[in-house]
């Protein structure tokens, strides 16, 4: 209650004008202090002494007054709002729907607002497929906070401002519109409708304006063939979740393949439901993921992946196209008849990069009648044309370029002769680029008009035929930048603002009737489309002759690919994606030759572990074309097709970064011709690489209860019992279920919530978005390799991932050598082509926990909403709990990892300390942490329902990782609710929890793994 | 006190000595000067002493990040090198506490230096637990205070919790014993010095013992009360330190015949530790006549038993291990997990070291040779260390979930650590045996006149039986 009151000194004070209170006012102190009395006579003040005792004391008192202000703690300055902005609460989050498309990954998400920070990415539900958030995307929030980005625009490598850079783009463009000379703009894939328009606009001003698309992940060929036969740039949009029958030939559909997105739709049609699910068969030779989700993969090198594709066309429609004959033969014919016998309902797809080859691949779609393969509803977020950036090369050679914008690509670092590129550019009378970065390509161009973030851009995106999505800032713009787009409309002379600009476009052309504030708010706007399509009969034969022509088989042939991590290297200085493990390798901070076993023992090459156990190999120099890559380390990968070899492109970035963030090699200087495949040859060198790998054993050793699977067969035909065995126990000489075996006496909890969180393996693709997603949530620390290759990671979530091995428990039984050194020594080597299973692993939130029984000091304890806690303040550090933990999930603060210059990732500077979330706790050294259960975002659930007096509803409890899971692999929820989902999911057939047999009783529940193993 | 002994006994103190013998004897490294080897050991301890000291202020300045451990191998080293000292200050009490309530003489030769030993190696094992906490800073969070924070209390549960109670109790019991002891061997020393100085000190030390028949009568009660709650401590001891490994969930750690198994261990590698520590002292400070042969075979007998008791506790783990049909604990103990996986040469060094070799001492030439008792009590010190740092680190290393197995290599901080603390114990041990009477020679003079060779002779003669 403020106070009116108002005191008065004297009667004085009613009038205004009296000269006294005037004095009075003017005056500290009502009488003068007679300071002259003491100091205005000299003499006395001369004549005054110090006595040693008084010196003594003035000594003391300023000596301790001194060290007093000494010790002063360091300052945290805390600004409150002296004007609140209506719309920011401290403490409560505000969400804005935007739109991530940086080229390479393309997405409708939310963005997390804390105090004016945008702190994480969540999925935009309302937008279907488009809104899953895979890793890159989740990670792309710390990008903002990028230390390395540019603060400003540069002109020759200086700083300078934008109104001298306008002043010198401007003239220069003038004069070329007089001499009419070409100005091209070279930008990787936007699709963003407005872009587009104000690139068209730039060229009715500038006349001689080319716009070329460059993907480095180039998906040229689909786009050409696609043009081909239906008369339109784009790429035909799989329906995944409609299919029976899946037969990939060397695509990555659940990685980058054509823009990617895809986990969502294949995921629904891997749990068994009703008895079916898909069948996946994988034609491929580097163990991708999506190799590794198949129900039946078969090796084959980039040359015989050709000739099976054909070979496929030949046996799907009778045709006898020449081909050759491949060890996969029988399987393709295999696949055929169950494409065949699937119908409508199969669909086959391919990732070599030859247009004839995706013609093929479309013309099985377009014989089986397929209704997965959706020509109807194209997908824009490729449009990279290989042919015009060879020919813009051709014409910067040639001089004929008089300006070169460069958005949104990275040329000079990954086109594979970046070197004569950058000559090249040399000749270009003007070149900008347009990056956050002094990336590769910004050190050899003359200006660099600095771009912001997307999350701190407008700008608008149509990923798909009548999907479009609005990207809108979520925070005032960090540096002096501007939009690519925003600097043409300047060049041009427009006084347009681009936000003006989109919404302007957007009423006049998509909105369609429908208001630009609901767009804004959803994020997303759909409307039905009619895509007009041409159909052009085709002449497969021509096709598979050019295709077989095209195709050249080699001793040794290299696939390049991109990892879930770091894609084309655009994020490359992110440490979040530096440290993801590979989903299949588990290998972080690298890229690496993968090598199949047969191949590594004919070179000699090998894998081993060294004392501290982490993973040694020795280095080969590869050599495509003449160009040689030196000292590439091999790692020995199971599944990997004999005679083929792999390399992770998006590394060796080496401008533009941090040093630390500078790993790996550039693969993309052996991507010649754009084409991901190419022949190779190996040579053994001397050295050894230094891996960092977080998982060291591959196989399961036998002990198959840790990751349940079975057969779609057996799952249909056999009782439960058979294929998810309960453990059991004797309790009272009575085998009774290990659930009813109890030391303690039981924990009510059925009060107030239970969580409990539910994963299925069937649907987990092992995309490892939940990982990331839990690093952004929980402020987890970013270790470093070396910390990394002495197991400290410090993930709270990771996933596991197993191969299968030659020796199994029911061999070793026929063999009579079960239980013996032989047989555990066999199961430690992976198969030459195993099958592969994930199993996310986090805090299994135990009900009874081995960890909480063996602190001494009672740090972790147990919750009764189910969740083990972790009490930061009171842990002391003895790491038992961490020892007796059967599922190794907690994880130990070996170092202080914030605010310390050995660990200068994302803790150690203000700006990517912004990314934190303030609701979690930086943890101190010393200190165990893991997996919460993502309590502070089920407390703020909870304490948001009580204060508008209602119960929780099941779709508000989530954490962050079931909230960014892609395919809905993960649930959480509140089993005391019998209504949720999760507690429906409890009851699943399917459902085991890991390691029951120790009886720790989790919380987290696991749905065994189904392959669909049938063959016809 | 005096008592009959079979002249067919072998005596316990050799040579020609009289009560006055005892006296000079067990005085004379107390009042003479140090000689060069002292100075030389001393300063080689210090200089490890102080080494690690440096290593462990480095640690706790820096974060335990700086030793080889990782998030699946989270003690090695550490506790390791903890249960090491632990169960070598197993001899002590044993020795004076048990072996007096089984009345056996030859304890007495050697009990104040074992019982030393025993205190100076809980020193080094206490000091583990400590440092190897993330937050040394708040160690005081597991002692059970009042405090403003409510219910804010310890886990009873925990066993590290039931160590912190076991070892502080144990070291208090074990310093009572000692000193208690070591009154009238104080007063001894007090009635002979001649520097004022030294004088005031060994009176403040012996607490004014006056060598009254009452200051003697309740001398021998203590030490039997003492001696009757000591015991129990011997086998609770590391009773509890094996909980901290039987009460887990661990493959390898969850077993119940830790208990007996760590406890003989434990008596195996003290008597070890006496051994090595006494073979050297008799020679330095001229101790021959009082630590003899029959001493040393004695030891060697029990180290043979506890060692047998180890090695039977081996084979009954690996049997359990397969009979079990658990394919954790099978991988652990048996075929690749152990023997031949990658920690195939701790595994191999702890079964030649503890069972292997000391086989050797069934033999009674070997058994009364000083070199190979030495030799064996070295090996045995080294095997028993490799026991702690297989149970831990291999079991560690192998756990239920595959992907996390994982391997640990020491760094120099983990080697500069231990090396302190052995640094640290020969510095008291060195230290106590320039101070301190090493031989409990008040009581040894009660056994003079029964087990003493020239009085054993003299019966011979005299045709006494």
């Amino acid at each position: 209650m403020a106070s009116n009151k108002k005191y008065w000194r004297s009667v004085e004070e009613l009038k205004s004008d009296s000269p006294v209170v005037e004095q009075l006012m003017q005056k500290e102190f009502e009488e003068e202090i007679p300071t002259d009395a003491f100091l205005g006579d000299k003499e006395s003040l001369s004549n005054s002494s110090t006595s040693r005792r008084d010196f003594l004391k003035y000594v003391g008192f300023s000596t301790a007054a001194a060290s007093l202000a000494a010790c002063q703690g360091p300052v945290v300055k805390s600004i409150p709002y002296v004007v609140k902005p209506d719309n920011i609460i401290p403490g409560v989050a505000n969400y804005y729907a935007s739109t991530m498309a940086d080229g390479t990954d393309f997405a409708n998400i939310l963005v997390k607002v804390r105090e004016g920070r945008p702190i994480k990415i969540e999925p935009n539900k309302m937008a279907g497929n488009w809104g899953a958030t895979p890793a890159r995307v989740q990670a792309s929030v710390l990008s903002l906070y990028d230390n390395n980005r540019l603060r400003g625009p540069l002109a020759g490598g200086k700083t300078t401002s934008w109104s001298a850079l306008d002043n010198k783009v401007a003239a220069t463009l003038n004069q070329l519109k007089e001499k009419n000379e070409k100005i091209v703009i070279l930008t990787g894939t936007t699709a963003s409708p407005s872009s587009d328009k104000v690139i068209a606009d730039f060229a009715k001003a500038y006349g001689n304006v080319e716009h070329v698309n460059y993907d480095a992940l180039s998906e040229c060929a689909a786009l050409s063939a696609f043009d081909a036969m239906y008369g339109m740039r784009a790429l035909p949009n799989y329906k995944f979740e409609n299919a029976d029958v899946i037969v990939s030939v060397g695509a990555d559909f659940l990685g980058d393949w054509q823009g990617g997105q895809y986990n969502a739709a294949y995921a629904k049609g891997r749990a068994p439901k009703k008895g079916k699910m898909s069948r996946h068969i994988q034609f491929e030779s580097n163990l991708s993921l999506t190799g590794a989700n198949a129900d039946k993969r078969l090796p084959l090198k980039p040359s015989e992946q050709v000739y099976a594709l054909i070979n496929l066309y030949n046996a799907v429609t009778g045709s006898s196209l020449t081909s050759k004959k491949t060890a996969a033969d029988a399987a393709v014919k295999q696949a055929a008849k169950q494409l065949k016998k699937a119908g409508k309902n199969a669909v086959v797809v391919t990732g070599i990069q030859n247009k004839d080859a995706q013609i093929l691949a479309n013309a099985i779609n377009v014989a089986l009648g397929s209704v997965v393969f959706d020509a109807t509803s194209p997908r824009f977020v490729k449009a990279g044309n290989n042919k015009q950036v060879k020919a813009l090369l051709k014409e910067m050679n040639a001089g004929k370029v008089g300006a070169l914008f460069i958005y949104n690509a990275n040329p000079s670092y990954t086109l594979a002769d970046a070197k004569s590129f950058n000559t090249a550019l040399k000749k270009v009378k003007l070149s900008v680029a347009f990056t956050m970065s002094q990336d590769e390509t910004a050190l050899n161009t003359q200006f660099v008009a600095t771009t912001p973030h997307y999350l701190e851009s407008w700008g608008d995106t149509n990923f798909q035929a009548g999907q479009y999505g609005l990207m809108q800032p979520t925070i005032k713009p960090l540096f002096n930048t501007r939009q690519f787009e925003g600097s043409l409309l300047t060049w041009m002379d427009s006084n347009a603002d681009y936000h003006q600009y989109i919404k302007d476009n957007w009423k006049g052309s998509i909105l369609n009737g429908s208001t630009w504030n609901s767009a804004l708010h959803d994020g997303i706007f759909t409307h039905d489309v009619k895509v007009k399509l041409s159909n052009t009969k085709l002449d497969v034969q021509a096709s598979a002759t050019a295709l077989l022509k095209a195709t050249k088989s080699a001793a040794f042939e290299l696939k390049l690919y991109s990892k879930t991590s770091l894609g084309d290297g655009k994020q490359a200085n992110n440490p979040w994606l530096q440290e993801l493990p590979d989903p299949i390798t588990r290998t972080t901070w690298d890229n690496y030759l993968t090598m199949s076993i047969a191949d590594a023992k004919a070179l000699d090459i090998n894998n081993w572990n060294v004392s501290n156990g982490a993973l040694n190999g020795d280095k080969v120099t590869v050599k495509v074309n003449n160009t040689v890559l030196k000292d590439v380390p091999v790692l020995i990968q199971p599944g990997q097709a004999k005679g083929s070899v792999g390399l992770a492109l998006g590394y060796g970035r080496a401008a533009g970064m941090q040093d630390e963030m500078m790993t790996g090699l550039n693969a993309f200087a052996l991507s010649f011709d754009f084409n991901t495949a190419q022949t190779v040859s190996i040579e053994k060198t001397s050295g050894t690489h230094e891996f960092a790998c977080v998982q060291l054993q591959h196989t399961i050793m036998g002990r198959d209860e840790i990751i349940k699977e079975t057969t779609l067969n057996d799952f249909i035909n056999k009782p439960k019992e058979a294929w998810n065995e309960t453990p059991e126990f004797s309790l009272n000489h009575q085998e009774v279920p290990a659930e009813r075996v109890d030391l303690w006496e039981k924990f009510d909890d059925t009060i107030g919530p239970h969580f409990n969180l539910s994963i299925d393996l069937a649907t987990c693709t092992g995309c490892a978005t939940c990982i990331v997603a839990c690093h952004a949530e929980n402020n987890v620390p970013v270790v470093g390799k070396h910390e990394i290759r002495v197991s400290r990671d410090m993930h709270w979530l990771r996933i596991d991932r197993y191969y299968t091995s030659d020796m199994t428990n029911e061999k070793a039984k026929e063999e009579g050598v079960f239980g013996t050194g032989e047989m555990f020594n066999s199961m430690t080597h992976p198969q030459e082509n195993p099958q592969v299973a994930f199993q996310p692993v986090m805090c299994q939130h135990c009900n009874h926990a081995p960890c909480e029984t063996v602190c001494p000091v009672a740090a972790t304890s147990h919750s009764r909403q189910g969740q083990n806690h972790m009490a930061y303040n009171r842990c002391i550090g003895t790491r038992y709990c961490a020892n007796n933990c059967p599922y190794r999930v907690r994880r130990f603060n070996w170092f202080k990892y914030a605010n310390n210059s050995e660990f200068d990732f994302n803790m150690n500077n203000d700006l990517s300390k912004m990314v934190l979330n303030p609701d979690v706790v930086v943890r101190s050294r010393g200190v165990m942490e893991k997996c919460s259960m993502c309590i502070q975002k089920t407390q703020l659930s909870i304490l948001t329902a009580k204060k508008e007096g209602r119960p929780v509803s099941d779709d508000e409890f989530e954490t962050a990782c079931s909230s960014a899971c892609p395919t809905g692999a993960m649930v959480f929820g509140d089993v005391n609710d019998k209504k949720s989902e999760v507690a429906e999911l409890t009851k699943d057939e399917r459902t085991f929890h890991l390691l029951a047999e120790i009886g720790t009783k989790p919380n987290v529940m696991y749905h065994l793994k189904v392959r669909n193993t049938k063959e016809s | 006190m005096s008592h009959y002994e079979a002249p067919i006994r072998e005596p316990l103190i050799t040579g020609n000595k009289s009560f006055h013998d005892i006296t000079n004897d067990v005085a004379a490294p107390v009042e003479g000067k140090a000689n060069k080897l002292w100075w030389i050991a001393f300063l080689i301890a210090l200089t490890a002493f102080l080494y690690g000291l440096g290593a462990i202020m480095y640690t706790i300045g820096t974060g335990i990040g700086v030793w080889g451990l990782n998030n699946k191998i989270n003690w090695a080293w550490d506790i390791t090198n903890f249960v090491w000292w632990v169960g070598i200050g197993h001899a002590g009490t044993l020795i004076s506490a048990v072996l007096l309530l089984f009345r056996q003489k030859w304890r007495m030769g050697i009990n104040r230096s074992a019982e030393a030993m025993t205190i100076f190696a809980v020193f080094q094992a206490g000091l583990f637990p400590i440092i190897h906490m993330g937050r040394v800073w708040n160690a005081f969070y597991v002692l059970p205070l009042p405090n403003a924070l409510g219910n804010l209390w310890v886990n009873f549960n925990s066993p590290l919790l039931w160590d912190v109670f076991a070892i502080s109790t144990y070291l208090s019991v074990s310093i009572v014993f000692w000193y208690t002891g070591l009154l009238p061997d104080f007063a001894m020393l007090r009635d002979r010095a001649v520097k004022p100085f030294q004088k005031k000190i060994y009176s403040l030390l012996s607490f004014g013992w006056s060598g009254r028949l009452k200051d003697w009568q309740r001398f021998e009660e203590v030490s039997l009360v003492l001696a009757g709650l000591a015991t129990p401590l011997v086998l609770s001891v590391h009773t509890i330190v094996s909980m901290d490994f039987a009460t887990s969930i661990m493959p390898g750690w969850h077993s119940t015949i830790f208990p007996p198994y760590f406890v003989a261990g434990a008596i195996f590698s003290g008597f070890a530790m006496v051994q090595t520590l006494l073979i050297i002292m008799r020679k330095v400070s001229n101790l021959e006549a009082y630590i003899t042969n029959i001493h040393i075979e004695n030891m060697n007998k029990v180290i043979l038993l506890t060692g047998g008791i180890v090695s039977v506790a081996y084979i009954t783990e690996f049997f359990i291990g397969w009979y079990s049909g658990s394919s954790y604990e099978d991988y652990t103990y048996l075929s690749v997990g152990a023997a031949t996986g990658p920690y195939w040469w701790a595994f191999w060094a702890l079964i030649t070291c503890n069972f292997i070799i000391p086989q050797s001492l069934w033999f009674k030439k070997l058994r009364t040779s000083y070199m190979w008792s030495f030799f064996i009590s070295i090996v045995i010190n080294i095997g028993m260390w490799f026991e702690r740092f297989d149970i831990i680190v291999i079991d560690l290393s192998r756990g239920h979930l595959p992907s996390t197995w994982a391997m640990f290599s020491p760094t120099y901080v983990d080697i500069a650590v231990f090396i302190g603390t052995i640094g640290f114990f020969f510095v008291l041990f060195l230290l106590y045996s320039r101070t301190f009477p090493v031989i409990a020679q008040a009581e040894l003079k009660s056994i003079l006149k029964s087990s003493g060779e020239n009085y054993k002779k003299l019966r011979e003669e005299n045709h006494e039986s």
